[in-house]
């Protein structure tokens, strides 16, 4: 802590996908948050240093590291919070690494895709009215709406790690949202796409999800009220037999 | 692609994890110990089979073990037991949807419940094999 | 990359959280027979029943016997689903979850019929 100097390791993959840990000293009046670090390395140090990054304000989800073995967003980490000098930066954890700090997100986005997360209307294609909805009615789903994807409940969710096929946090978080929206009619569908044994049943409340993500939307007890959902869904299927 | 596949031994690694995760491991591992030893219990069981001699020399064998090693397996056992019980209810509360925003407090809450029970349980049990009448 | 946008989240299964909610409901039984359980095998009053005589004595009441039974059917459920859970867990591919769960249900099948069966045949015997 004394120092003057943050001490960076970061974890690279070149384009032969060689493994290696490079080394960088970061003044620290240079700089306040890890991104900030990462950028610096990247202007001053070493250029050849591959890394995502778009808004720098925690918006757009794209610096999501991991930072001394813990998934964090960079730009949103102070590094004098860390309480070390020694800052050791990796890509995050379950996803297969392009170069350096930059994962491929597709199979993220892929499985969002599955919760079918948009609007569904009966009344497809009629735009005659407006769709109005009271500020009660937006704040049921307004905490869940606050996802940036920026996939750090993926690299935290330990059942992710060892069940690529599991949709993870993010995406029935996504799933809970669109059912609570008053605007809303798809939710069957929804229900009945992710009603498999690679939805809800394949969590077991870790917790660590809500633990790491950057807004607050607490995935983890989205996904307990989704499975209720789910269970109700699959209940009355039973009442009234074979599920369309 | 499975390169990034995480093995089985990351869901054992609750450094700089929160409580939930802690809990998740350990019940799971309960979990695992509790069905191993399910299982032994059977296989003791089956012993009942070969006639009231065989079956108790099996028991008091059972019991206590080299340097009465088993009555300290038996103990941790009893701890695993607990834990996963008490950590099982909160897990129904919450799967339900109850009490999710206090579902650490409800952990250490229903954890300390069990873990007193867990005493007077073994407290009594002990009474019971002073007695003689516990093996 | 390729492979997992092709993967089907079918409609095969159905019925997953009706089995959350029964490994959750066998749970609460079990910490309700595990506390009679414990109860019996390790204090009773002072006399536990721990020994061939005990356990035939204790088991020839019809009562007792059905208690037991049930708790070894509700057990071995929960234990055996619980396990099932984790090889899930794992990443077994879709077509492997079928067979993992067929052989589990053998498993449970093999184990209940064997446990009843025991039972039944201690709680017929004449204690000696």
């Amino acid at each position: 802590m004394s120092g003057n100097e943050y001490e960076f390791t970061i974890k690279r993959k070149d384009d032969h996908g060689k493994v290696s840990y490079s080394d960088y000293s970061v003044p620290k009046d240079r700089i306040s948050t890890v991104f900030e670090g990462l950028l610096y390395i990247k202007e001053n140090l070493d250029q050849t240093l591959s890394m995502r990054y778009s808004c720098t304000m925690e918006i757009c989800g794209s610096c999501a590291v991991e930072v001394n073995g813990k998934p964090k967003m960079a730009c949103s980490t102070i590094a004098s919070s860390l309480k070390t000098d020694k800052i050791r930066v990796e890509p995050i954890r379950h996803f297969d690494v392009i170069k350096d700090l930059v994962v491929d997100l597709d199979s993220f986005f892929d499985k969002y895709r599955k919760g079918l997360p948009y609007i569904i209307r009966e009344d497809y294609g009629d735009y005659s009215s407006e769709l109005l909805q009271t500020p009660e009615q937006f704040q049921k789903y307004e905490q869940y709406s606050m996802c940036i994807k920026c996939g750090l409940c993926m690299a935290a969710c330990p059942i992710v790690g060892t069940d690529e096929d599991y949709l993870g946090p993010a995406s029935l978080t996504a799933v809970l949202r669109y059912n609570l929206d008053s605007r809303d009619e798809g939710g069957k569908y929804r229900l009945e796409a992710i009603g498999t044994e690679e939805g809800t049943s394949r969590c077991h409340y870790a917790g660590e999800c809500s633990e790491v993500c950057p807004k607050g939307v607490d995935p983890s007890s989205a996904i307990q009220k989704l499975r209720w959902q789910v269970f109700k869904h699959e209940i009355s299927g039973l009442i009234r037999g074979r599920r369309k | 692609m499975t390169e990034h596949k995480a093995s089985i031994i990351s869901w054992f690694r609750f450094d700089r994890k929160g409580l939930g995760f802690f809990a998740y491991s350990m019940h799971r591992f309960s979990g695992v110990v509790i069905v191993f030893y399910l299982y032994l219990h059977y296989a003791v069981l089956s012993n009942l089979l070969r006639g009231q001699a065989t079956f108790d020399a099996v028991v008091r064998a059972a019991a206590y073990g080299p340097y009465g090693i088993f009555i300290v397996m038996d103990v941790l056992l009893t701890v695993v037991i607990f834990y996963h019980g008490a950590n099982g209810v909160r897990l129904m509360l919450n799967e339900m949807g109850l009490g999710l925003a206090h579902h650490k407090a409800l952990f250490f809450v229903l954890e300390a419940g069990a873990m007193a029970l867990m005493l007077l349980f073994l407290y009594y049990a002990w009474q019971a094999v002073l007695s003689g009448s516990g093996l | 990359m390729e492979d997992a946008r092709k993967r089907s989240y079918g409609t095969r299964d159905r019925f997953t959280t009706v089995k959350w909610f029964l490994q959750a409901s066998s749970g609460m039984f079990l910490v309700f027979f595990m506390a009679v359980h414990l109860y019996v095998a390790h204090i009773n009053g002072g006399s536990p029943i721990e020994l061939f005589d005990s356990i035939v004595r204790n088991l020839s009441n019809p009562w007792w016997l059905a208690f037991f039974l049930v708790f070894v059917w509700i057990i071995t459920y929960h234990a055996l689903n619980g396990v099932k859970g984790i090889v899930y867990d794992m990443g077994v591919s879709r077509r492997m979850k079928r067979y993992v769960s067929y052989t589990f249900i053998g498993i449970y099948l093999a184990t209940v019929v064997y446990g009843t069966i025991l039972a039944l045949i201690v709680a017929s015997t004449v204690s000696a």
